[in-house]
């Protein structure tokens, strides 16, 4: 306990008010992130996004404190990048234009500006599409731009919220892939990644620990470690036992 | 005994705000009489359209054209004819409520064809697979369907008929002066005594009467219509739910466009090819719909030219004038003159492109004045959720001021402080403003408030923020708004050329600026011997505003997709 993690949320809670009257949405959540991949699982409407946008700083905690690196999160910093469930991408701004957006933080100039965005283009695989526009690629693709304008910040903390929940099966499926490829490349600046979803079997193939939470009013009702050495097989009994542990908590 | 009062007090001043009760009640019975006619025409119309395939072959495209035409030719038209055979304050009365029924006939008699159309088929045929009879298909399939687009209708009636009110109840036309107890009369009476105190009285009373209509009548069954729509338009209700007071400020100004001259310039879209569009089982590819579109324009012009040709022999005849031939019309418009026997002054041709070219001036002016003012209100919304809250109730407030009734009153202000020539320009210019900000105020609130959640978020997310998010996010994702709402802002304020440019203020003075408005009012005023000018002045705006839509927002329109969001 005398080493502070990366992120740590602290007895939070929040509430919304909906036509007046306060509707609690998250109650009491804590755990801890440290230099890990993280999954959050829970049923739809529990919390989750609200609760990565409190991480991000987009949002307050009525209660609480979201700490990274044991300093209370006051808003967005660049030092966190967020991948979004519905891209996010400013369809009157080209591939390039759009992951540059991203680096609007950084004071550099025009030209490192141009080359940092352009080979992380390359890194999610969109060479050749930096002067697409976004309605002219699939949604994968479009998944891809909106990786690569948060891995261009190269942030020490990755959020993602259901970032392959609007694609295909077999599209969700390769990126998943990519994206734990480039995590586990030794490259790779992030420490940690915290990620959104509420596909179990998603969140037990990608994390090493998965928060499950219950129905609004959001509270966390598991912390899971997943021992299993990666690429993972979803096969494996022991894969099985870990979908059915948290498949039955929630239910 | 309170009436009695009134009326009593009414000889002496007519101005005494004891009066208002009075003549709101005045002003009300004409609207509601004329609302009552234009119910009962829009259900049997529509019933009949939409339920008689054969009858709607013939209905929707004789409803098409007939809503483009242009009102205020019909006003002398309408007051000659019906004064000549029904003489006195009846026949005023009966003219008065001929023309708001005109204007609000139209919006109501679509709004019922289309909830008859958003019947699933489903729904059709399970009724027949039942064996309904027909009276039980209309009560308790139809007439529910009808509803909530007829609710909407209503409110763009309303809307439409509140702005005729101060035109139509203090009017002058050739010899006939028309003087129609009523809030109008009351506001544009003490204008003309300069009495500023009543006029904005009178402007109160009425938008409180406007303002107490949507809180007592209109909102309670918006409030009900969401229980009879079909499941198909789920997408829309959340939309409903999120912008359902913007979408009702909009579309209950909107009403005002379906006004004097330019109702089809809205979109220049027909109202028939809009709705073709929202029939899903018709699919009318593209290519048919854009020709189809084109047919319906050219048949408009040309209905509008044809009708307009029609009313000038209709007033000579009723005024037993001979006929003109092509000859004498041409020297009607030869000899045309603002004021008679001005040596040195414009006549013809010659001041019919001299107006055209003023009021074109004029509205740019106002145009480039209500964007600015409307973009910076959009960005400080946008910014500010409390600012939002505050100044959108005040905003709805504003967009209910029938812009007709705050007419008077500008010019008051304005004159009273500087003198002509400057001061008529500028509160000309002021004028057409309160015709035109409106609709690009709440296209831009509504765009922005459109813009998807996450990009917001991203947005803030990577720190894109003051100055570069107002122009690299918000003014983008506004552009196709205000273009539209441009579009509709510019057909607005032609309609209020007519009512900007010549000014009766104090003892019946005049005070006009050049403009096709004032060419028009000016002809009005000349009876028989102005019917072409009006004609040919209504003509030159038609095509005028073609041309301009054509040039520049057809193309900024195409341009505009880009800036769209996926839904
Ligand atoms: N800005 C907001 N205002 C009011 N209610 C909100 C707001 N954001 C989220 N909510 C409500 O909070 C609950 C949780 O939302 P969310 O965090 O998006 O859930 P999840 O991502 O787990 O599906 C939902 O019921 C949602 O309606
Ligand atoms: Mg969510």
């Amino acid at each position: 306990m005398t080493e502070e993690p990366v992120i740590r949320i602290d007895n939070v809670s929040k509430s919304f008010l909906s036509e007046e009257k306060p509707v609690a949405v998250l109650e009491n959540v804590s755990f801890n992130v440290g230099k890990e991949f993280l999954c959050i699982v829970g049923p739809s409407g529990c919390g989750k996004s609200t609760l990565l946008r409190m991480i991000d700083g987009l949002d307050r905690p009525s209660q609480g404190n979201v700490y990274f690196h044991g300093k209370p999160v006051e808003g967005p910093t660049p030092m966190m990048g967020m991948v979004f469930q519905t891209f996010a991408l400013i369809p009157w701004k080209t591939v390039l234009e759009n992951v540059e957006m991203g680096l609007a933080w950084m004071k550099i100039t025009e030209e490192d500006r141009l080359r940092r965005s352009e080979k992380f283009i390359q890194d999610v695989g969109l060479d050749g599409f930096e002067a697409s526009y976004p309605k002219e690629l699939s949604g994968g693709m479009k998944q891809r731009v909106g990786i690569a304008r948060a891995l261009a910040l190269e942030p020490e903390v990755l959020l993602m919220d259901e970032p392959f929940s609007s694609l295909d099966a077999l599209t969700a499926e390769g990126l998943r892939k990519e994206v734990l490829e480039i995590w586990s490349n030794p490259q790779f600046s992030t420490n940690s990644v915290i990620m959104v979803t509420h596909n179990v079997q998603e969140a037990v193939g990608m994390a090493d620990t998965v928060i499950v939470m219950s129905p609004r009013p959001g509270k966390v009702i598991d912390n899971v470690r997943i021992e299993m050495d990666r690429p993972r097989d979803q096969r494996d009994p022991r894969f099985y036992d870990y979908v059915d542990r948290i498949i039955s908590k929630i239910s | 005994m309170d009436l009695a009062l009134a009326l009593q007090l009414n000889a002496v001043d007519p101005l005494n705000p004891i009066n208002l009760p009075y003549f709101a009640a005045r002003s009300l019975l004409r609207l509601t009489l004329a609302f009552g006619l234009s119910l009962g025409f829009a259900l049997a119309y529509g019933i009949a359209a939409a339920m008689s395939r054969r009858a709607s072959h013939v209905l929707l495209p004789v409803l098409d054209v007939l809503q483009s035409v242009p009102v205020l030719g019909f006003l002398p038209a309408v007051f000659i004819f019906v004064l000549t055979r029904v003489p006195g304050e009846g026949g005023q009365e009966l003219a008065s409520i001929i023309l708001i029924f005109t204007a609000m006939v139209w919006a109501m008699t679509f709004a019922v064809i289309t909830g008859i159309n958003q019947i699933p088929n489903d729904i059709k045929e399970a009724s027949k697979a039942y064996g309904i009879t027909r009276s039980r298909y209309l009560r308790q399939v139809v007439l529910p369907a009808i509803y909530p687009e007829l609710i909407w209708g209503c409110i763009l009636a309303w809307g439409g008929a509140w702005y005729f009110i101060p035109v139509e109840e203090y009017a002058t036309f050739g010899m006939t002066q028309v003087q129609l107890k009523g809030l109008g009369f009351f506001i544009a009476q003490a204008a003309t005594e300069s009495r500023l105190d009543s006029a904005i009285i009178g402007l109160v009373a009425m938008v409180l009467v406007i303002i107490a209509i949507n809180r007592i009548v209109w909102r309670p069954l918006v409030a009900r219509t969401e229980k009879y729509r079909y499941e198909a338009t789920g997408g829309q209700r959340g939309f409903h739910a999120r912008h359902g007071k913007l979408r009702s400020s909009l579309l209950k100004y909107e009403g005002r466009i379906a006004n004097p001259i330019v109702t089809f310039f809205k979109y220049e879209k027909t109202n028939l090819s809009s709705f073709l569009e929202t029939v899903p089982r018709v699919h009318v590819p593209p290519k048919v719909r854009e020709r189809l579109a084109r047919i319906f324009l050219v048949t408009r012009v040309i209905v509008i030219i044809g009708f307009l040709g029609l009313m000038v022999l209709v007033i000579f005849f009723l005024e037993n004038s001979p006929i003109p031939t092509l000859q004498a019309a041409l020297n009607q418009i030869q000899s045309f003159q603002p004021i008679k026997g001005c040596t040195g002054c414009l006549s013809g041709f010659p001041l019919l492109a001299y107006s055209t070219a003023s009021s074109l001036l004029r509205l740019l002016a106002a145009y480039l004045i209500a964007l600015g003012w409307t973009l910076l209100a959009g960005i400080a919304i946008a910014r500010r959720q409390k600012l939002a809250k505050a100044l959108i109730p005040i905003f709805d407030i504003g967009q209910s001021i029938p812009a007709t009734a705050l007419f008077p009153i500008v010019t008051l202000l304005i004159l009273s402080r500087i003198s002509s020539p400057m001061g008529i320009q500028l509160a000309s210019i002021v004028l057409l403003l309160t015709g035109m900000q409106w609709y690009l105020l709440f296209n831009i609130i509504g765009a922005i408030h459109n813009i998807p959640n996450d990009i917001s978020e991203s947005t803030s997310a990577y720190g894109v923020s003051g100055k570069r998010f107002i122009r690299e996010i918000l003014i983008p994702a506004s552009f196709p708004a205000i273009i539209s709402g441009s579009m509709q802002a510019w057909g607005g304020g032609w309609n209020a050329t007519i009512v900007s440019e010549y000014i009766v203020t104090g003892q019946q003075q005049v005070q006009q600026v050049a403009g096709l408005g004032a060419v028009l009012v000016n002809a009005n005023n000349a009876g028989s011997a102005g019917t072409v000018v009006i004609a040919t002045a209504i003509i030159i705006m038609t095509l005028t505003i073609l041309i301009i839509n054509r040039l520049v927002w057809h193309r900024l329109m195409k341009r505009a997709d880009r800036y769209k969001f996926e839904s």
